[in-house]
């Protein structure tokens, strides 16, 4: 079984590497497209928000492959992780690909990553695109304060990290308690390398008394409190979600709190995936141009080099604004010691 | 007698118990195992130790967890009781108007997830909502209340359980002889010295029985304390235990020994309430009058008496409704007010309707709570008859089968999931996963039914069947399972609808390709999707207040209460 199956899958990438190139224009190649039909599904654990991202990309790849249907579920990175790694100790691993800022680091260790170069993504830069294939950039991140714009007008509007140390604010600002990048992990990291060591900690133990509350839930959800005046000020938030909700006539704006934090959601396929075909082509239709289109038309923020935002503002190129990169390996490296100094000043 | 009877009458009970055995004792097993072992990054066991149970008592804040687990329960009993109580003596004692708003409330309720009336009533009372929006409409400085805190959370639970108690307290004021309150009317007593001296004495027990279960529950409870609690960093046993569970690598061994902590409890708290309600049965004189006792006449107080049960009517249920449909009419969130008036939208139902997976995630909620249900009714059916009938092993299998009662609902998730982590079947992730835990959590409710139906049915009909010739089998057949049927229907109704409704069971368990309907709307929650979450738990609720309906109707039809009694 596991013999037979090996086989069909290098047999498979025998094929994908010896297609020919035109078949690839059209995207995926012929072979693989069968082989993920035969297996009639894929499984997906995502982080992102359902109904913004994860169902439009899911109903559009099964508008183009008809007969392959997704299944879908959104949890925190963590959740992710723990899932899949359960999963595979109970001896049944359901899932098929999985993104996440750092869902991918703890899987790897455990050996359940499956290596992939896809090939759609054979275009973007080495920081979103992992050289041995484990993951793959499938949409990049700037992370940002959102304010409800009915609460806080005009000079209210902090423009920069010290305006969050106004009296005013105390107990009004809140965050997610996702201890990852994209929480406030990835706040302090952007104000010990802006503000150095030293003055970095006194920043923190300044805004740690200003009572930042703990939303133990996504950064979605903060902004939502925002959005119903529980709370004028979100940190950590999405800028493009603040911006999908202002499209919809919610009373929000996202503030130029430079650098904002920039990371990647991370894309990939397990290893011992239940349909390993139909994951490889959902990788390489979600990384493709066609797949990248979708992810702006959500108003997220395409990897592909050559797709361009919906709202181009949102980037740093055209919104004219500092961000600073957060990489894979910078977060493996420093996340232990910025989860540290969360749990110390701000749990 | 021919050899196929006796056979039959002694493969049954060895059967059935064999059955049950494999059901109840491998989750205790495996969390007491849990507990004490110690294992490596990828869980394998290499020893033992007594790590656990230290960490648990050096642990910071370990005495403030019992603390507020003991607070929080024991106010919402208290709540739930004085308001749960107060109603059903009014429903079924007095002459009180509007008495059916109570049992309507109290049917719909039945039928909606609690994690749904929790997520409603953290809208209600939150910064936003409409009682703090009204206080400061009114002038008042800050907020009417702070939700997220303690008092938040024993507000909720105690309300949350209310309904319960008003049916279960319901019974015993229906069965209660009025012949000592007649008595004391005739010599010249007032309605309140009356009710003083003659009617709580006599449902003293009762009460303290229910204020004990009612306890129990608090003290396993999980929707009040992850919504309510975790938010306002007060956390109780079972939201340890939940956290626990969700770190990476999950910590089993931390989450076993809490868990075992909280068996004991239950355990302990489990052997007095059966004292308590033995005792219970023995004020429990009449049962079966022809008549109804007389109500009592509140005279000019029946107008308050009414006012009170619209109060509770638009509490319980009016409100919560009324924030889930703003809730699901709202394109993003926003608390009631003239401007969202104007942006009402269907399209939180349509994303419900048309998205494929809310189909497939009610489907799966429905055969797996469906399944749950025939499997216990099954299982009870045998093992109740046998108890109810003092045949050999009847005590053994009683006690199997309620063993149960002792795993709070988020401790069977851990349990099960040792299990069936550690055993080679592989049904991790799956439905068969969660309704192994359905089985197991409310065998106990379906032992209750068919017992108590059982005791209903004279000897003599199977006796004389069994002089007439016929077997075990033949008998049961024949003569049990169609004079049953009624307590059969009620209790798989029963079942069917408490399944669908916790969470806390399924939390751990259910899997993205596995998912049941409280689990998804907690998910949603968690992810910020309030809108299509209050549009499907509407829909939801909608189709389990046609069962809890049917639910009512068979009870009544079939002459046995809610418990079966």
């Amino acid at each position: 079984m596991g013999f037979a199956r090996r086989a069909i899958l290098h047999a498979a990438m025998l094929i994908t590497a010896f297609a020919a190139s035109p078949a690839h224009a059209a995207g995926a190649d012929a072979a693989l497209i069968e082989a993920a039909r035969r297996e009639g599904q894929v499984v997906w654990y995502s982080t992102l928000i359902v109904n913004q991202i994860t169902r439009p990309l899911a109903l559009a790849f099964e508008k183009k492959y008809p007969g392959i249907k997704v299944q879908y579920s959104r949890a925190t990175s963590t959740d992710v992780a723990l899932k899949i790694a359960s999963e595979a100790r109970a001896g049944r691993i359901q899932a098929d690909v999985f993104d996440g800022s750092n869902t991918v680091f703890p899987l790897g260790d455990a050996g359940l990553v499956e290596t992939y170069l896809v090939e759609a993504a054979s275009a973007y830069p080495p920081e979103l695109r992992d050289a041995k294939g484990t993951w793959t950039a499938l949409n990049v991140y700037f992370m940002t304060a959102g304010y409800n714009t009915d609460l806080v007008k005009g000079a209210d509007i902090p423009k920069t990290f010290d305006d969050l140390l106004d009296p005013k604010w105390a107990g009004k600002m809140a965050w997610t308690t996702d201890p990852t990048v994209n929480g406030a992990p990835g706040f302090i990291q952007n104000i010990l390398a802006l503000k150095g060591e030293a003055a970095g900690m006194a920043y923190l133990k300044a805004l740690a008394g200003q009572k930042v509350v703990n939303i133990p839930a996504s950064q979605r959800v903060v902004l939502d409190k925002v959005i119903a005046g529980e709370f004028p000020l979100g940190l950590m938030i999405f800028n493009h979600h603040a911006t999908i909700s202002a499209e919809q006539g919610a009373p929000v704006a996202w503030a130029r709190l430079e650098p904002l934090v920039s990371n990647a959601n991370l894309i990939s396929a397990v290893k011992g995936a239940p349909h390993p075909n139909a994951a490889r082509l959902f990788l390489e239709y979600v990384l493709s141009v066609e797949g990248q289109k979708e992810v702006a038309k959500s108003l997220y923020l395409p990897a592909h080099p050559r797709v361009q935002a919906q709202v181009a503002g949102l980037k740093p190129e055209a919104g004219g604004f500092k961000a600073r990169i957060v990489t894979p390996d910078m977060l493996r490296a420093g996340e232990k010691g910025w989860t540290a100094i969360y749990q110390d000043l701000f749990r | 007698m021919s050899l196929a009877a006796v056979n039959a009458r002694r493969v049954l009970p060895l059967v059935t118990g064999l059955l049950l055995a494999a059901l109840m004792l491998p989750p205790l097993a495996m969390l007491v195992h849990g507990s004490f072992a110690q294992t490596n990054a990828a869980g394998a066991v290499t020893g033992w130790t007594l790590h656990h149970f230290r960490a648990l008592l050096t642990a910071p804040g370990v005495g403030t967890t019992l603390w507020n687990s003991l607070v929080f329960s024991a106010g919402s009993t208290v709540l739930s009781l004085a308001v749960g109580g107060l109603l059903a003596w009014l429903v079924e004692r007095t002459n009180a108007p509007l008495r059916f708003l109570a049992t309507l409330s109290t049917i719909i309720s039945m039928g909606t997830p609690y994690v749904l009336h929790v997520v409603a009533w953290l809208f209600l009372l939150g910064p936003v909502g409409p009682a703090n929006g009204l206080w400061q409409a009114a002038g008042g400085a800050g907020k009417l209340i702070e939700v997220q805190s303690m008092g938040g959370m024993i507000l909720i639970e105690g309300f949350l359980w209310s309904p319960l108690v008003f049916l279960l307290l319901g019974a015993t004021f229906r069965a209660a002889n009025a012949d000592m309150e007649e008595a004391a009317r005739t010599s010249g007593a007032s309605v309140p010295a009356t009710i003083w001296r003659i009617s709580l004495p006599l449902a003293m027990p009762a009460i303290l029985a229910l204020a004990l279960f009612v306890f129990i529950r608090a003290i396993g409870a999980f929707e009040v304390p992850a919504l309510v609690g975790i938010p306002s960093r007060i956390y109780v046993l079972t939201t340890t235990v939940f956290e626990s569970m969700k770190t990476m690598p999950p910590d089993l061994g931390q989450a076993s020994a809490f868990a075992v902590v909280m068996v004991a409890i239950v355990a302990v708290l489990l052997h007095f309430y059966g004292r308590l309600s033995a005792n219970a049965e023995k004020y429990h004189s009449v049962t079966g009058k022809g008549f109804r006792p007389r109500p009592f006449d509140l005279g000019a107080w029946r107008w308050a008496a009414g006012a009170l049960i619209v109060a509770n009517f638009i509490i319980v249920l009016l409100l919560p409704m009324i924030a889930l449909v703003w809730m699901a009419l709202q394109r993003f969130p926003r608390g009631f007010s003239m401007a969202g008036l104007k942006t009402l939208t269907l399209s939180n139902f349509n994303a419900v309707i048309e998205a494929p997976n809310y189909l497939d995630l009610a489907f799966n909620s429905l055969l797996v709570a469906a399944g749950a249900a025939s499997a216990i009714m099954a299982l009870a059916a045998f093992a109740g008859w046998i108890a109810a009938r003092n045949a050999p092993g009847g005590r053994v299998l009683d006690q199997l089968s309620t063993l149960s009662l002792v795993f709070p609902g988020i401790v069977l998730g851990v349990a099960v999931m040792e299990v069936y982590l550690r055993v080679p079947l592989p049904i991790y992730g799956t439905l068969w996963i969660i309704l192994i835990a359905y089985i197991i959590r409310f065998m106990p409710f379906g032992m209750r039914y068919v017992y108590a139906g059982v005791l209903q049915l004279h000897r003599e009909l199977e006796e004389a069947a069994a002089v007439a010739g016929a077997g075990t089998l033949t008998i049961l057949r024949r003569i049990v399972a169609p004079l049953l049927r009624p307590a059969m229907v009620a209790g798989w109704l029963f079942i069917f609808l408490i399944a669908n409704k916790e969470l806390a069971i399924a939390v751990l368990l259910a899997s993205p390709g596995a998912q049941v309907a409280a689990v998804a709307v907690f998910d949603l929650w968690v992810n910020g999707q309030g809108g299509e979450l209050a549009a499907f738990g509407l829909l939801w609720t909608l189709l389990m207040t046609v069962v809890a309906v049917l639910f009512f109707w068979q009870s009544r039809r079939g002459g046995a209460d809610i418990w079966g009694n």
